[in-house]
């Protein structure tokens, strides 16, 4: 039986990383990452630019292909089997730094499209359950818009409701906050906090220290590749045990 | 000291300048801004007068227009209903019956709700043809029959409009519409063996705006298809895909198109097997799909190398399968980026189809330098037909250009 942990962790791992190893061409960008990730958990992943975090986050549904090594997600084995690939994705959420929202688009559709071609759900079904989605982002009066006539925040918060539309077990953001303007960073941080607090398994690479502090279970710190660090907010920020995690904090705190 | 100007209040907001609103404000910004932008204007507006003045002059006094009452229902068919073409018969109504079919067309169009611009090419279709069927002419210089034979179309685009309109008609509809009717019109001009009416009709008598515009509608029809799956093998991950596609569109585009249409005559009936029963129509057809294909290919692929990267990823983020991501995300927006392109790829493939006259073909331009050829008492009209039929060729390109204008405000172009 598993037992429930206090901050919505099961203790049971919904990702496994087994020494993963990724190049781009000559550059070798993974150099063996090796971490699990449980179900509920919420991990927040820092590290300075190229430290491959980005990267790492991508190979978790396949955006970038890993060469060596065994990526496990919610016991699919990613392999080079189109189906299994699918499968994941189907289960993986994606939000992005510039949001990808598809212009040409409205905001309803964006969201309906996944669910209703690949999950084939009745178009009435998907736009009821997109309108659901939108209120949980807070912007159900938007729906028949376009990306374009919407702010950056409220883009990011469309994002982030089309990724929920295909209802995954785990949901990856890569800087989601990074390409908006101060005042909107928040109203997407509220929408990933309440997110957090459903029990949702989220991978988060930001560099919103309020934001890891308050949510993570864990931080982990990149850097050349690998995983330098790997504790709970509290430990990770006061009490770094890595010289290269201290420089860095005083970095991007100071 | 000089004094400090007055503020505005909090929350004001003061009018423009006298000098940038009103007409004599928008003619000083614009028309005389500055010494040498006044002296541009006047020589300009006086170029513009004179060529009005004298244009329209010659156009109303000087020009004698009877040469193309004279060619007439020719202009559109060609020899189709000559002696040779269709002997003992009246062949007449075949093309126009086809005629018939594209005019309700437009009026479906129109009917189903296709908005402002349906609506006016509509209009602009039964305004045109009402022109030519009621000219002032007498009737022996244009025969009743053309005159018929425009005039119903009329009453053709009118049941189009009332279908769509009272009956109704959805976009399936239409497509099925429009691959019946190019099926019907290819029976009717070609003829059934057998039935009486509908006897062949040879195709080296096909001829006039009919061929031009059979030719412009099956290359646009095919080379856009054709264009995307070569645009997309193009940047396939197949290497054996990608070299075949890289050659195809290297070769095709870097041979004239009169080259091609030269070789087509020799070359087209190899890939075919040897009783496949191939004309010079079909082989005309087939090289200036394959020629408009390979530039197609190339504007498509300008728009799928335009996007970002990250909408493709995104997709696949969703589980949307390669296909799906192609058709319902990459494609429609990299289209949606070179309708000019596009548009301009059709206009030229409509104008190339005159080019068909060197295997042989009389299309509208090519019967016309006949005719004048062969009938010395016009040959000082030869102005006239040319300048009419540069006039017919515009109507159709403006028509297109203009479709596309408004298609590309509509998707809001460079706004989205």
């Amino acid at each position: 039986m598993i037992e429930e942990q206090p901050n919505g962790s099961s203790g049971e791992p919904i990702i496994v990383c087994r020494d993963v190893h990724k190049w781009f061409g000559s550059f070798h960008v993974l150099r063996g990452v090796t971490t699990s990730v449980d179900r509920g958990d919420k991990v927040v992943v820092v590290g300075p630019s190229g430290s491959g975090k980005s990267t790492f986050i991508r190979t978790i549904n396949r955006l970038e292909e890993h060469q060596q090594g065994d990526i496990i997600v919610d016991g699919v084995p990613m392999t080079q089997d189109v189906r299994n690939i699918d499968a994941i994705r189907r289960e993986v959420g994606m939000v992005f730094q510039q949001f990808n929202l598809f212009p040409h688009l409205s905001v309803m559709q964006n969201v309906t499209l996944a669910p209703m071609k690949v999950r084939k759900w009745k178009r009435s079904e998907a736009e009821d359950a997109a309108m659901g989605l939108l209120e949980r982002v807070g912007i159900p009066e938007q729906a028949a818009k376009y990306p374009a006539e919407l702010s950056g925040g409220q883009q990011q918060r469309v994002a982030i409701a089309r990724a929920l539309a295909m209802q995954p077990k785990i949901m990856l953001f890569d800087e989601p906050t990074s390409a908006l303007d101060p005042e909107m960073i928040r109203e997407v941080l509220d929408v990933m906090r309440e997110l957090a607090e459903s029990g949702m398994t989220m991978i988060i690479v930001t560099h919103e220290i309020g934001f890891a502090t308050e949510v993570a279970d864990r931080i982990l710190m990149f850097d050349e590749g690998v995983i330098i660090e790997d504790a709970p907010p509290r430990e990770f920020f006061n009490n770094p045990q890595q010289e290269r995690t201290q420089t860095f904090l005083s970095q991007i705190l100071a | 000291m000089m004094a400090a100007a007055p503020q505005p209040a909090p929350g004001q907001r003061l009018p423009p300048p006298r000098s940038q609103v009103g007409i004599s404000g928008w003619m000083r910004e614009n028309l005389f801004s500055t010494r040498y932008n006044a002296l541009l204007t006047v020589i300009s507006a006086a170029i513009i007068v004179l060529a009005l003045v004298y244009g329209l002059r010659w156009v109303i006094a000087g020009a004698d227009w009877s040469v193309i009452a004279v060619l007439g229902g020719q202009l559109v068919i060609g020899q189709y209903n000559t002696e040779g073409a269709c002997p003992g018969q009246n062949c007449f109504w075949r093309p126009q019956v086809a005629l018939m079919l594209v005019s309700a067309l437009f009026g479906m169009a129109w009917g189903m709700g296709g908005g402002e611009v349906a609506k006016r090419i509509g209009i602009g279709v039964v305004v045109l043809l009402a022109l030519f069927a009621f000219l002032p002419y007498s009737f022996e210089r244009m025969g009743m029959d053309v005159r018929l034979l425009l005039a119903a179309n009329i009453p053709a685009l009118l049941a189009g409009w009332a279908v769509a309109r009272y009956v109704g008609m959805t976009m399936r509809g239409m497509v099925i519409y429009i691959a019946a009717a190019f099926i019907v019109t290819v029976i009717l001009l070609r003829g059934l063996p057998g039935i009486p009416g509908l006897q062949p009709v040879l195709v080296i008598y096909w001829g006039g705006l009919t061929l031009n515009l059979l030719l412009a509608v099956v290359g646009i029809g095919a080379s856009l298809p054709i264009g995307i799956a070569l645009a997309l093998g193009r940047r396939s991950n197949l290497p054996l895909v990608k070299l075949l596609c890289v050659v195809f569109i290297e070769v095709f585009r870097g041979v004239p198109l009169i080259t091609l249409l030269f070789m087509s005559q020799v070359l087209v009936p190899l890939a075919f097997p040897e009783d496949f029963n191939t004309n010079s129509l079909l082989r005309a057809g087939i090289v200036i799909t394959l020629f408009s294909s390979a530039y197609m290919a190339e504007n498509i692929r300008g728009g799928l190398q335009a996007l970002h990267p990250g909408q493709a990823e995104a997709a696949r983020a969703l589980g949307l399968p390669g296909w799906q991501t192609t058709l319902l995300i990459s494609l429609p927006q990299a289209i949606r980026n070179v309708i000019p392109a596009i548009v301009g790829q059709f206009i030229a493939l409509f104008k190339d189809t005159s080019l068909v006259y060197i295997i042989g073909m009389l299309d509208v331009v090519e019967f016309s330098r006949a005719f004048i050829q062969g009938n010395t008492e016009y040959l000082s009209s030869a102005k006239e037909v040319f300048i009419f039929l540069a006039l017919v060729f515009w109507i159709f390109t403006y028509t297109m250009s203009y479709v596309s204008g408004k298609v590309e405000e509509h998707l809001g172009v460079g706004q989205r």
